[in-house]
């Protein structure tokens, strides 16, 4: 393995049109360190690192290693000199097993005849570095997310790196997985690679990184070592403005004693959770914490009749449910904004008003069926504002365009705008910036004030603290312990999931 | 134009709103419209050279020439595009088509007009309801079921036929009468599909719904949309309009043949596809259609009147497609750096 590359940047400047995203940005990392790269989005964070892996031409700038100047025109050209970006968005075969993933591109070969052996040794070796225990023949279509996003990062590291970024790997990773991948980081700067490690967890910027970098309306707005440094003056740099993080939100309230909006009653749903009992009422914002794979996620679709119990009783609103499909979970009040944003609950190609108003639509048009695009046009106007999106405020501009903590905005405002009783959410910060995160949860407080029971599904601690008025923890299918919101602290989750003690 | 507007929206906003400055992009609508534009300006173009290299291209006979020519495609290209949008093809339209009036004509001296029809009526409603089933409740991928029903139905029809022509009387209006102006019925149907489906897919529920399920099933679903539903609904849609294409077309002819209407499915995916609609799903128009059955129309009519050979025609017919695309696709590429 190489060692002590110094990778510099200075002066870097990139425009596209007539909009400047990098202006005069220094960036250094040398081999045996971890930079942390901190900003919202849109702050320049992707522009700055694409430059340096070769997907964007810098217009002004030099970049040196090991002090000579050098030209990285193309991703090639950027992993022959050792450098591999990990991105946020899974690139990989999904028909494909975990093994061939692995070696994708780098088939170990003799003749031009692929050595499965030395393949699925290779494979193995690597998970096992990486402290993940992975079926290597699975396909990886079959994986959850934070496991298929392991496979990516196995893949980078059967070339030789020597820097490595990692665009928010964390995101869909669980605190256990997140945890490895440190320590695997760790392992990697040890062996003298440069990282460079981007994210919005002010947390993990503590965890991981001996020098941190804040980006904001692309210039540096804040350079130095993780020690020296506050969360707070981290979070000022980011957003340009003091923010009460703690702050707790206003309007908790104790449950009435009224009928529950959602009650689980020995829930079970055969090998992933079992005898789930609990209620949510009008008002509150209930969380279910756990890591990924633990159940919560599948607990929480169990309300919007994604599965269907083995056993056990689902009431909402005081009567029986039992869903067949998510139509018969909406027609009872009930809405529901999956994880993965862009495969579960974007219609991409389509307008921010349609995004805004699909489950709407019944209740918007004329006699049940005709419905102008003006009337939609007029629906999302009226949102827009309150959702605090920021667009161009033209209902015909494409979600697509939208940055992701803004499109979540308009996916909260469909189910603002279809009024439901009960609302279920999956992680719904995850890729979210700082900014538009605080704005989410008023926008969820606001929504429980209003009457509406909320539960979040949630493998964030950081979020289970600052959004619940009670919290569920989930391990290995089952509730293991239940906190009212001044008894909740990350430690005591963290604790109560078992991770504190090495990790499950 | 786009940027300037992408500008404006920029100042009006904070300081921390790079991000929608930067991946400006232009609206939906406006994508739409510049596609629609483009092809506008094709088929302006080429009727503006066949104007002036031939006298008779301008006259009314040869415009009502040039939409007698589509009605028949047209009238099944309107619920195709609604297929395609929401990721699903019809390959069986032709195979339909002539399924349709070779019942009719087979059954017609012996059963009277009303009883034959409802017959051809349930024959186009009953190949509806198979690829509806097959592709959403067995879960038959489109392409693959309705390659097997066009294969099925195409042998039904030369079976009931025997493999000869079937002459059939006294069902020659829908196919030669005409309206005042000299205008065929057939092609006022057309119209009127066209600003049927024009309106169902701009202004309906039922037509969001296609567009959302095209997009992405899987959102649709959680957004209360049956996407099984709707899908079928649209083959049922389809054969409906294979129905009426069949009885036009065997009444045009005066005759059932065993292989009328023989590539009607190229025709169809040929226009709905130069008319901008998208192979992923979720995007394209009813006016995108319509110009793209005309340009391929007045491409054909103007080369006839050149008196350039047909088989040129679908030369130029399958180059003007390739060019459309490739040039879209390049765009988008120039477009998204």
């Amino acid at each position: 393995m190489a060692r002590g590359i110094r990778l510099e940047a200075t002066g870097l400047s990139k425009s596209f049109g007539r909009i400047q995203v990098l202006r005069d940005v220094d960036l250094s990392v040398e081999g045996g360190e971890v930079l942390a790269l901190l900003g919202e989005n849109g702050a320049g964070k992707s522009t700055l690192v694409k430059a340096i892996v070769g997907d964007h031409q810098p217009d002004r700038g030099v970049m040196k290693i090991d002090g000579d100047s050098v030209r990285i025109a193309s991703p090639a050209i950027a992993q022959a000199l050792g450098i591999r970006m990990i991105f946020q968005e899974l690139n990989d075969a999904p028909t494909l097993s975990v093994e061939e993933n692995i070696s994708l591109g780098t088939w170990p070969s003799r003749w031009g005849l692929v050595r499965r052996s030395e393949m699925r040794t290779r494979a193995v070796s690597i998970l096992s570095e990486l402290g993940v225990e992975l079926d290597v023949e699975s396909l990886v279509g079959t994986l959850r997310v934070g496991e298929r996003q392991i496979v990516e990062i196995a893949r980078a590291l059967t070339t030789s790196v020597r820097c490595l970024v990692l665009d928010e790997p964390t995101a869909a990773l669980s605190d256990g997985e997140a945890e490895r991948l440190f320590e695997f980081i760790e392992r990697l700067r040890e062996r003298g690679v440069a990282i460079i490690y981007i994210t919005h967890r002010l947390d993990e910027v503590f965890r991981v990184a001996d020098r941190v970098q804040v980006l904001r309306d692309g210039v540096v707005a804040l350079d130095g070592a993780t020690k020296d440094l506050s969360r707070q003056a981290l979070i000022e740099a980011m957003v340009g403005r003091t923010l009460d993080e703690g702050a707790r939100s206003a309007g908790r309230r104790a449950n009435d004693s009224q009928v529950a909006t959602l009650r689980l009653g020995n829930a079970t749903l055969g090998g992933t959770f079992s005898d789930v009992n609990l209620e949510v009422h009008r008002g509150e914002i209930v969380a279910l914490y756990g890591k990924v794979g633990s159940g919560s996620a599948e607990v929480a679709e169990t309300a919007f009749g994604v599965h269907r119990l083995d056993s056990g009783e689902l009431w909402i609103n005081g009567c029986e449910s039992k869903f067949r499909s998510p139509s018969d979970a909406l027609a009872s009040g009930v809405g529901f904004l999956p994880a993965d944003r862009q495969r579960e609950a974007l219609f991409w190609v389509r307008s921010v008003a349609e995004n805004l108003c699909a489950p709407s639509w019944g209740r918007l048009a004329r006699a049940g069926m005709f419905l102008s695009p003006r009337a939609e046009g007029r629906t999302y106007r009226e949102w827009h504002g309150p959702l605090g999106v920021r667009s161009l405020g033209d209902p015909g501009q494409a979600i697509s365009t939208l940055s992701g903590g803004n499109q979540q905005k308009v996916l909260l405002g469909r189910w603002l705008e279809r009024r439901c009783d009960l609302l279920v959410l999956l992680e719904p910060t995850r890729g979210v910036d700082v900014g538009a995160r605080q704005e989410l949860y008023r926008l969820l407080r606001d929504l429980a004030c209003a009457g509406t029971a909320v539960i979040v599904s949630t493998s964030d601690p950081e979020e289970v603290v600052f959004l619940a008025d009670r919290a569920f923890v989930i391990a290995r299918g089952t509730l293991v312990a239940e906190f009212a919101s001044d008894e909740l602290t990350m430690d005591r989750l963290a604790e109560a999931a078992g991770l504190v003690a090495g990790a499950a | 134009m786009d940027a300037n507007n992408a500008l404006v929206g920029a100042e009006s906003s904070s300081a921390t709103d790079v991000d929608d400055r930067v991946r400006r992009r232009p609206t939906l609508t406006h994508m739409i419209r510049s596609e629609l534009l483009a092809l506008i300006v094709v088929l302006l173009g080429l009727g503006l050279f066949f104007t002036l290299s031939s006298p008779f291209f301008l006259s009314w006979n040869n415009w009502l020439n040039i939409l007698s020519a589509v009605a028949v495609t047209g009238i099944v290209a309107a619920p195709a595009t609604m297929l395609l949008i929401a990721g699903q093809f019809d390959l069986s339209v032709g195979a339909g088509a002539a399924f349709v009036g070779a019942v009719l004509a087979v059954t017609l001296e012996s059963n009277g007009l009303a009883a034959s029809l409802a017959l051809a009526i349930a024959a186009g409603l009953a190949l509806g309801l198979l690829n509806g089933l097959l592709v959403s409740v067995v879960r038959v991928n489109a392409l693959i079921a309705t390659l097997g029903t066009l294969a099925i139905f195409r042998g039904f029809t030369r079976l009931i036929t025997d493999g000869q022509n079937v002459r059939l009387d006294g069902f020659s209006w829908l196919g030669t009468s005409r309206l005042p102006f000299r205008v065929p019925v057939a092609v006022a149907i057309f119209a009127g599909v066209m600003l049927l489906f024009g309106f169902i897919g701009r202004s309906t529920v039922f037509g969001r719904r296609i567009y959302a399920v095209g997009s992405n099933p899987v959102a649709a679903r959680l957004s209360g949309i049956k996407p099984e539903r709707v899908v079928f609904s649209g083959f049922l849609i389809s054969a409906a309009c294979v129905t009426l294409s069949g009885l036009i077309l065997v009444s045009q002819l005066g005759a059932a043949s065993p292989n009328a209407a023989t590539g009607l499915e190229f025709a169809v995916i040929t226009a709905v596809v130069l008319g901008g609609t998208t192979l992923a799903g979720g995007k394209g128009t009813i006016l995108g259609t319509l110009l793209g059955l005309l340009i391929i129309a007045v491409l054909n009519n103007g080369l006839t009147l050149l008196n350039i050979s047909s088989f040129w025609q679908e030369v130029a017919r399958g180059t003007l497609l390739i060019l459309a695309v490739s040039l879209d696709q390049i765009r988008r590429r120039l477009s998204n750096k």
